[in-house]
């Protein structure tokens, strides 16, 4: 071996044993004796196609900070947030979080927007040893990774928000559930295994599927989809939908005047101002849907997030974003975690968090060891142009309307 | 049957706001040689305006229709003058290319900044109405945009073939130095005529925001279609983008309907290409210049 050389991996050792001391030093802030503020290290999408939802998840985390810091802080440290925009690109979530930890040497992270952003942005929390809590990002490829550092901030996996849907039309008697059901799947990692997940599950039930297609996101028209799902009449149409096709669905719809017993979306009807201000306010009535987080939820803190949500930005408990339900959550975990531990470092994080369950304004919440939470979602169906709780019954705030009046009804 | 049926009569009526898109699009071509990347994001800027005159003023979509064309009209006109007028005759096709697609990305950055990235839709009293005739439905609102589609276009023929304009128009396409010899101001016909087609696409622009909600980025998923329909029905022929719309609104739904969504998506192209390999220049497409 020539000087060169050995002078070359001596360098490249001393290289990575620099880094590592730096990776400790930068993790072991949160461990060491509590001092200045506490401060947590999030990528967000301000800009790009995650915008708006980005948009409310920083509020989400930024309403959670303003109301610890106003009870005193996290253990009498204030919580300082660092919020830096990824533009919704997988790339930048990378250089961010690397940019937070090493650079920044934020003491926690909390985490992005999409599956797209939480697997890349994972694994670099995973490499340095941060906790990381995402309140977005539960599909299924985020759990496949087996982090142990991982916790999806909702009741379930993304995937599994339809159970809930199966669980309450298996709860009506055999002559009340529907005989037939459609199917029309966005090509998406989030809308379609979702429906499929309930397809499977109706199936084993004995619910017989006429219709069962997948389109891709850029499908424009619906209205032929919708056309030979109406021809079949089936009594169910569940839409693998995120938000543009889940408004085209109900619209093709009402149009071709044809009004299912039972309709879910996945995504899009949850959402209390964008849904009727698309399809009509008269046209939502009886479409079920998934939520974690609802108006008028007695969750633990649920009141006090929506009171402080509608001073901060106005608006009603109706207008509250779902995604920064999902942020705040994310923030009293942590304070959580610190009652209960006395202290707050990303050791105590993943180890506090992967026993017992949690109360959050999104419910009781608890992880497998992938990070996977063990919860059901709630059931929400749209009743007199207001989205309300209906099943489980524990939380339900009406009973649910079936089968679903007519269009314009 | 009834699917099938029904797709057919939805794929009609669906070919008429793309041939409302298209036919601007092909004018462009036709006067100018310019492919012109930025007609989705004007039909989206379109369907924004008459958004913000609805929500704003309760102004019906079809009755704003004088105001949203003429706003685009001057701003069709504008792009003309600035971005493209200064292009080099002899490489106007490739470069116009990259420019009217900086002008689609500007008109987007825009409309990002004024209306947000929220999906937007005009729900007007009759946007979901239809009739049923014979056990089908026709959408209300599709049938209102064929007719216009068609009374659009039936206003560009005269004004091509009866007007002094027209006259102009096409001695500009078939022999621009005759023309230019003959008094035709040439540039002040490519601007008129970027401005004419431009306004197709707020009156198509309106329609579009009543059927599908929209936001800035919309305009891709439009451009590839039209790009295919103007090809289809051939380069600067507005019969041939009415039959274009017509070959891939029909085709796109029927399969949709019949075989699967996935599939649906990939027929216009396949059709397209079939066109193409037997037939270069599209269906109607001129092997010279003045195809309108």
């Amino acid at each position: 071996m020539s000087t060169d050389n050995r002078l070359w991996r001596i360098g490249l050792i001393a290289a990575a044993v620099a880094l590592a001391a730096g990776c400790a030093s930068g993790n072991s802030q949160a461990g060491g004796a509590p001092s200045g503020p506490l401060v947590i290290g999030a990528s967000v999408s301000l800009t790009g196609d995650f915008s708006d939802s980005g948009k409310a998840v920083k509020n989400g985390y930024e309403l959670w900070a303003n109301t610890v810091n106003a009870h005193g802080g996290i253990l009498g440290r204030q919580v300082k947030l660092n919020i830096v925009d990824d533009a919704s690109s997988p790339t930048q979530v990378v250089t961010n979080y690397q940019n937070l930890i090493n650079k920044d040497h934020v003491d926690l992270t909390f985490g992005p927007f999409s599956t797209l952003l939480t697997i890349p942005a994972s694994q670099v929390a995973k490499r340095y040893g941060y906790a990381f809590l995402a309140p977005a990002g539960g599909g299924p490829a985020v759990f496949q990774q087996n982090l142990h550092n991982f916790f999806f901030v909702q009741p379930a996996p993304t995937v599994q928000s339809g159970d809930v849907f199966v669980n309450y039309l298996l709860s009506l008697p055999p002559d009340q559930r529907p005989q037939t059901a459609a199917y029309a799947e966005l090509d998406d990692p989030f809308a379609a295994p979702l429906a499929e997940d309930i397809r499977q599950k109706l199936e084993a039930a004995g619910v017989r599927t006429v219709y069962k297609q997948v389109y891709p996101s850029e499908t424009m028209d619906l209205s032929p989809v919708m056309g030979a799902i109406v021809a079949l009449h089936p009594d169910l149409i569940v839409g693998g939908t995120q938000n543009e096709d889940a408004y085209s669905q109900v619209k093709d719809l009402v149009q071709l005047k044809y009004n299912p017993k039972f309709m879910f979306q996945s995504n899009g009807a949850n959402s209390p101002l964008e849904f009727p201000d698309k399809v009509g306010t008269t046209n939502t009535e009886g479409i079920f849907a998934p939520a974690d987080w609802y108006p008028g939820s007695k969750a633990s803190g649920s009141a006090d997030f929506t009171a402080a949500y509608i001073k901060a930005y106005g608006g009603s408990a109706q207008t509250v974003d779902d995604s920064s339900a999902e942020a705040y959550a994310v923030g009293q975990l942590i304070e959580a975690v610190a009652a209960k531990a006395g202290k707050i470092d990303n050791n105590t994080i993943i180890s506090t968090l992967h026993s017992g369950t949690w109360p959050t304004i999104l419910g009781n919440l608890s992880w497998g060891a992938n990070g996977a939470p063990t919860g059901q979602f709630n059931l929400v169906q749209w009743q007199s142009s207001k989205l309300l709780p209906v099943y489980p019954s524990a939380i339900a705030q009406a009973k649910p309307e079936a089968p679903k009046p007519n269009w314009g009804g | 049957m009834h699917a099938l049926v029904q797709g057919v009569i939805l794929g009609v009526l669906t070919a008429g706001v793309y041939a409302l898109m298209a036919s601007g699009q092909t004018l462009i071509f036709g006067i100018m040689r310019v492919v012109n990347m930025a007609q989705g994001a004007m039909v989206i800027l379109g369907a924004y305006l008459s958004y913000q005159l609805f929500t704003s003023w309760g102004v019906d979509p079809f009755l704003a229709l004088p105001i949203t064309t003429l706003a685009l009209f001057v701003l069709g006109v504008g792009v003309q003058w600035l971005f493209l007028r200064p292009l080099h005759a002899g490489d106007r096709s490739q470069l116009s290319v990259l420019v009217t697609f900086a002008v689609a990305l500007l008109v987007e950055g825009f409309m990002s900044v004024t209306w947000t990235t929220t999906d937007r839709g005009i729900n007007t009293s009759y946007a979901n109405a239809s009739w049923t005739v014979f056990g089908y439905q026709i959408t209300l609102v599709r049938l209102w945009a064929f007719l216009l589609s068609l009374f659009a276009l039936a206003l560009l023929y005269l004004v091509l073939n009866r007007t002094r304009f027209g006259r102009a128009v096409r001695a500009s396409v078939q022999n621009p130095e005759s023309a230019r010899l003959l008094g035709v101001e040439s540039e002040w016909v490519s601007a008129i005529g970027y401005g004419l087609g431009t306004a197709t696409a707020a009156a198509a622009g309106s329609v579009y925001g009543m059927l599908y909600s929209f936001n800035p980025n919309s305009h891709y998923d439009l451009i590839s279609r039209l790009l295919s329909i103007v090809l289809l029905g051939g380069l600067g022929s507005i019969g041939g983008a009415v039959i274009g719309a017509l070959v891939i609104s029909v085709s796109s739904s029927v399969v949709a309907a019949a075989v699967s969504p996935i599939w649906s998506q990939m027929t216009f192209f396949i059709v397209l290409l079939l066109v193409l390999v037997i037939r270069p220049r599209g269906l109607f497409g001129a092997s010279m210049r003045g195809a309108i």
